[in-house]
């Protein structure tokens, strides 16, 4: 069966912009979005700036490339970077499949440490969330900082939490978008594995709580206010697309 | 000064500058780039019928300056931060020079600060004994991003560079403001990097560390410096204007802010010409936290906690006594001018 542009679109709701950590379907980046008949994808997307980060550009095209060509009934996935400094080398290395050191001449630094860097930024931010949601629901900070990824179970949009016998049950999305971070960075993999840490991935004691929710609540602060910077900047550049 | 729920806050705004972007004086792709990319900060934040042209942003005359920021623009006292790029600009984008000429004119309303690049060595080192000399400077803008030959950038922990800082401690230069904000194009990323300031701010434990627009998008590193080095501040600039299209963001930033740091440690400024000041200040004073923010962060935006910001904290790095710079304003050129003066009547003589 071909592909529908509406699926295309639902699996680049993954794709995020590694800086802010939103989604970039979210962010209003996408400018064009053709699917054919015969299952060719065709994106065009767009940046807040025609000068953002050469890096950060290139792992939202590579990431679509993935989302999108990862999906029964997709033939040909083209990416198409727009209106920036390196639109060509950007479009040209993730179609090509080629490494970004090798796109670029240029490149210093490279992708995956930078990945690896903003995922451990994004695996403290999406932490706020999801201490905030257990606090809301009645869970206090001993048994945050006991808490097992064992401890979980997620039946649909919600997930229960087993607190040695008892149970308490919420919405299962903010845990869900931290246990995908916690695991990205390794820190999360185990039944066993304590469900929160310290800015530095340490272990927490019941005391240490407070401070590692501060910390986390600055790192989502910090995602957040870089991306209302950069909201400003592409309302201001792309008014077709950014609707605030 | 500025009018507040009935009180006057005295306004230093601490990030200002006199620049030149005109085609004339562009001699690098690079220098068109840099004047765009400011351009672009200018129409994302300024309200619509605020906004100037390209040709207007280029540069701007004194006359304009001056009446942008002490008319309209309720400062009292500013701040000129240098920026040299001469790399891509013939005689400097923002030079001590351009800046000093204007301070030494006006100056009771406006300080220069001065620069270094450790890249240049011994004649960097002299240079900077001449502009203590010839302008008496307190502080210094450092731009560790700053091309310079195949050099995209530097640190301020680097052994050249705490030669410099040390000549700064040698010489009474107390504050080093270093550009740590958003990437500028076409200037690398990666030298906005701001665990450079750590160390250097515990090695010279005599200067004051102001790190300009509060290290975004970095903020949370910056902060967590910030809790550990008492001689680290922090400066508004880029984020202040956030406080009038994305209140929540800014307050937010701010909370952040004066929790980590503390009211002491914040410091306002424009940027002007990226932003006036005039809706830049009123956006900021305005700005009050909810209830919940108030128990989140355990603390207030209060008067006293805006005097401090808006100018009293600049006012300690850079001995200003408050009083007796409003006897001093009461009666000068730009008072008379602008037709200010009335407001620091009752100033202590």
């Amino acid at each position: 069966m071909p592909v529908t542009a509406d699926a295309v679109r639902d699996a680049l709701d993954d794709v995020t912009d590694p800086e802010l950590d939103q989604p970039i379907t979210d962010l209003d980046y996408i400018e064009t979005l053709d699917v054919s008949d015969d299952g060719d994808v065709h994106l065009a997307f767009v940046l807040p700036t025609a000068w953002c980060s050469p890096t950060f550009a290139w792992m939202m095209a590579a990431d679509a490339r993935d989302a999108a060509s990862a999906l029964d009934g997709v033939a040909d996935v083209r990416i198409e970077l727009r209106d920036h400094m390196h639109a060509e080398e950007v479009t040209r290395g993730v179609n090509e499949d080629l490494s970004f050191e090798t796109a670029f001449d240029t490149a210093d630094g490279e992708v995956a440490s930078t990945r690896a860097t903003l995922d451990r930024k994004a695996r403290l931010a999406r932490q706020y969330d999801a201490m905030e949601a257990l606090d809301d629901a009645g869970v206090d900070d001993r048994q945050l900082a006991r808490l097992r990824r064992g401890d979980l179970t997620v039946e649909e949009d919600r997930v229960t939490i087993d607190l040695d016998g008892l149970y308490v049950e919420l919405d299962a999305r903010p845990l869900e978008r931290y246990l995908e971070k916690a695991r990205a960075v390794d820190l999360v993999t185990d039944d066993d594995d304590r469900l929160f840490a310290s800015r530095d991935e340490e272990t927490l004691s019941p005391a240490d709580v407070p401070r590692a929710r501060r910390a986390s609540r600055l790192a989502k602060t910090n995602m957040g206010g870089q991306g209302g910077v950069c909201a400003s900047l592409h309302a201001s550049r792309n008014p077709e697309l950014a609707d605030d | 000064m500025l009018q507040h729920q009935g009180e006057d806050i005295f306004v230093i705004d601490g990030h200002l500058h006199a620049w030149d972007a005109t085609k004339e004086n562009i001699i690098h792709e690079g220098g068109e780039q840099f004047i765009k990319c400011f351009y672009d900060y200018h129409t994302g934040f300024t309200p619509e019928e605020r906004q100037w042209t390209l040709e207007e942003f280029r540069t701007y005359s004194d006359e304009k300056f001056l009446s942008d920021v002490f008319g309209t623009g309720d400062v009292d006292v500013g701040i000129f931060q240098p920026t040299y790029l001469k790399e891509f600009y013939e005689d400097g984008f923002n030079t001590i020079d351009d800046c000093g000429a204007l301070a030494d004119e006006y100056g009771d309303r406006l300080i220069t600060n001065g620069r270094f690049d450790p890249r240049e060595g011994e004649a960097g080192l002299e240079d900077l004994e001449r502009q203590a000399r010839e302008y008496d400077i307190q502080g210094v803008k450092v731009y560790t991003a700053e091309w310079r030959g195949d050099s995209k950038g530097w640190r301020l922990d680097s052994e050249d560079s705490f030669e410099f800082l040390q000549k700064c401690a040698d010489l009474g230069i107390e504050n080093v403001h270093a550009h740590k904000g958003p990437t500028i194009r076409p200037l690398n990323r990666d030298a906005f990097d701001v665990a450079d300031v750590d160390d250097a701010a515990s090695s010279f434990p005599e200067l004051n560390f102001v790190v300009e627009h509060v290290g975004l998008p970095r903020l949370d590193d910056f902060c967590w410096i910030g809790t550990q080095e008492p001689n680290v501040y922090g400066g508004l600039a880029v984020a202040a204007p956030m406080a009038r299209d994305r209140p929540q963001k800014f307050r937010e930033i701010l909370g952040e802010l004066l929790y980590w740091l503390g009211d002491d440690k914040i410091l306002f400024g424009s940027d002007y010409g990226i932003w006036e000041p005039d809706w830049v200040l009123d956006a900021v004073v305005n700005t009050e936290f909810t209830e919940e923010e108030k128990a989140e962060y355990g603390l207030e935006f209060d008067m006293e906690t805006k005097k401090k910001v808006l100018g009293e904290n600049a006012a300690d790095l850079y001995d200003i006594d408050i009083e007796e710079r409003k006897a001093a304003l009461r009666d000068d050129d730009l008072s008379a001018e602008f037709d200010t003066g009335a407001q620091y009547e009752g100033a202590a003589d």
